[in-house]
């Protein structure tokens, strides 16, 4: 899974039930939250029981899965029980209960097994997968637009995309532009401010913070994710309701690239949200008040992996990566690499784009800018000024490997192992401690209680420090242990 | 029962972890339990205040070679 589903994820996780039996009455987001949100273990799981009549005893389940894959099995089973995708029965499931407790068996939550059977069957009259606009547009909307093709509408998307990421780094202030961010709508600079990205000093002018660093050197795909969260967590200031603006995003995700959707079945809250939208480059529309929007490779790759995975390659890119047709020069040279590092520390980047320029002198001292070249070098100085706002050296070392000029590729490996290295130690230098927020458990009454939690904490995947002698562990992640414990003393009592 | 305390646990050398403890002795209020020589967990409030702290302490204790700044 890929860090942008992750993110989402998260924010998913904690929903109540509640939100999650209303979202999933969606076919589109039934299907969203299936194939984008689950890890694989979890989908085989979905399918085989997706046309289960019966709940289906606990044991049945641990057959399929082999003796070996427990970690696997516990997290994808932890996943759906906290999407409120799996439900658990303790009722004895028509066969013979076990000795002792009555036999546990899983039931898929009949509303989301509803909707996904109607999103792979096609079948109901729904219209959650969008209502595409048939018919020449009206005239009137196209007075300065030809035609709204693909090429155009990831030009739309990187031109709003770049320019919000633009005001984020723009506001280090280094080149003087920036930081006014006159083409990011009011909106959309609340929004970076409410998430943290960016703060107000002095004079109105913006300064970006150590999240908004670690936003910036994601990939597209987590980024919008990054963003989108943030929109939805405020949007019941705004009056909106989160599952409607939630499932709108979902099914955002399912549209098709270059095909306009109509507004008229959109709910009040769903058209609010076109606007602030279509000021981040996910939706495109012709005027403010058009019936009909189209998504741009924004909005559909927002739950596919194919998206995800042709961003990936770019990884850590935060410039245009997503899209991969109809760019500028600029971005086009971005795509296809302009860096080039030299076993001195120096760095010569084949750019003219202000937002590339902008990057490398987070962590660069830029001396030198040609018209189609800048000149710099990496620095002990200047990479420990990036790592003490929060960017980290492996951020570093990734972005200047995807962004290596097609002649460093030749190299094995790309970057020079020395320079990579010394990146390594300035932060090492700098970081003396490591640090995991997370939770210290204590005071196990026995040996045995102690290891066996340690045990499954570590099968999770989130255990970070243990002492067998103090009977001490500690863990990244504590909901499911804490369940663990519980399950533990009620079958002890 | 077994208990949970939020925090966030530190990994580090012993030299730093001195520093660490010698911080928190003047009012107690950093370290939530003191695990070994290299770990010790803190309260999650406070840690960014202690990477403060950290920093300036070294600042007196290491000096830093001069970088050069030839072309």
């Amino acid at each position: 899974m890929s860090s942008s589903a992750s993110q989402a994820l998260d924010y998913l996780e904690q929903l109540p039930g509640t939100v999650h039996r209303k979202l999933y009455a969606q076919p589109s987001t039934a299907l969203a939250v299936f194939r984008r949100m689950l890890p694989h273990t979890a989908k085989a799981i979905v399918m085989g029981m997706l046309f289960m009549t019966k709940p289906f005893a606990a044991t049945d389940l641990d057959a399929w899965i082999q003796p070996d894959a427990r970690a696997e099995r516990e997290q994808a089973l932890s996943v759906l029980e906290s999407l409120h995708i799996l439900g658990t029965e303790t009722a004895p499931a028509g066969g013979a209960p076990a000795v002792g407790a009555p036999a546990r068996s899983y039931r898929l939550a009949p509303v989301f097994a509803a909707s996904l059977r109607q999103a792979l069957m096609g079948s109901g009259s729904h219209r959650s997968f969008g209502v595409p606009c048939t018919g020449p547009p009206p005239p009137e909307e196209h007075e300065d637009v030809d035609i709204v093709d693909v090429a155009f509408l990831d030009e739309f998307a990187r031109g709003q995309w770049e320019a919000i990421l633009y005001y984020m780094v723009g506001s280090t202030g280094v080149y003087g532009t920036g930081g006014t961010g006159e083409r990011v709508s009011s909106g959309t600079r609340t929004l970076l401010q409410l998430g943290n990205f960016v703060e107000l000093r002095g004079g109105g002018r913006a300064m970006i913070t150590q999240a908004g660093f670690t936003f910036l050197l994601q990939e597209v795909n987590a980024q919008v994710w990054s963003l989108l969260i943030v929109y939805l967590e405020n949007a019941p200031s705004l009056k909106m309701d989160s599952v409607e603006v939630l499932s709108f995003l979902f099914m955002l995700g399912s549209l098709d690239l270059g095909t306009a959707y109509s507004t008229v079945n959109l709910t009040p809250t769903q058209r609010q949200m076109l606007d602030d939208l279509s000021d981040f480059g996910i939706v495109y529309r012709p005027s403010p008040t058009s019936a009909r929007f189209y998504p741009t490779r924004l909005a559909t790759t927002l739950t596919s992996d194919a998206g995800a995975l042709r961003s990936g390659v770019l990884d850590g890119g935060g410039i245009s990566s997503g899209l991969a047709s109809g760019q500028t020069d600029d971005a086009a040279a971005g795509n296809q690499g302009y860096i080039i590092v030299e076993t001195n520390y120096r760095i010569y980047a084949y750019t003219s784009s202000s937002l590339q320029i902008a990057v490398l002198d987070l962590f660069c001292r830029l001396t030198t800018r040609f018209p189609n070249l800048v000149a710099g070098k990496l620095t002990k100085e200047s990479v420990q000024r990036a790592i003490a706002l929060g960017i980290t050296a492996d951020q570093i070392i990734s972005y200047l490997t995807t962004h290596a000029h097609p002649q460093m590729r030749k190299n094995v490996p790309v970057l020079p192992p020395t320079v990579v290295d010394q990146i390594r130690l300035w932060q090492i230098d700098r970081d003396r401690m490591r640090h995991t927020p997370g939770f210290l458990m204590k005071d196990f009454a026995t040996r045995v209680e102690f290891e066996e939690t340690c045990g499954y904490a570590e099968s999770l995947g989130v255990l970070v420090w243990k002492d067998v002698e103090k009977r001490m562990f500690f863990v990244s992640r504590i909901e499911q242990i804490q369940a663990y414990l519980k399950n533990r003393a009620r079958k002890a009592a | 029962m077994p208990k949970a305390s939020k925090g966030v646990l530190v990994q580090c050398d012993p030299s730093i972890k001195a520093i660490i403890c010698k911080i928190d002795a003047e009012r107690n209020d950093f370290i939530i339990e003191d695990l070994d020589d290299e770990t010790l967990v803190i309260k999650e409030s406070k840690f960014a205040d202690l990477q403060v702290r950290l920093d300036q302490e070294l600042k007196h204790t290491i000096r830093e070679p001069e970088e050069s700044d030839s072309e």
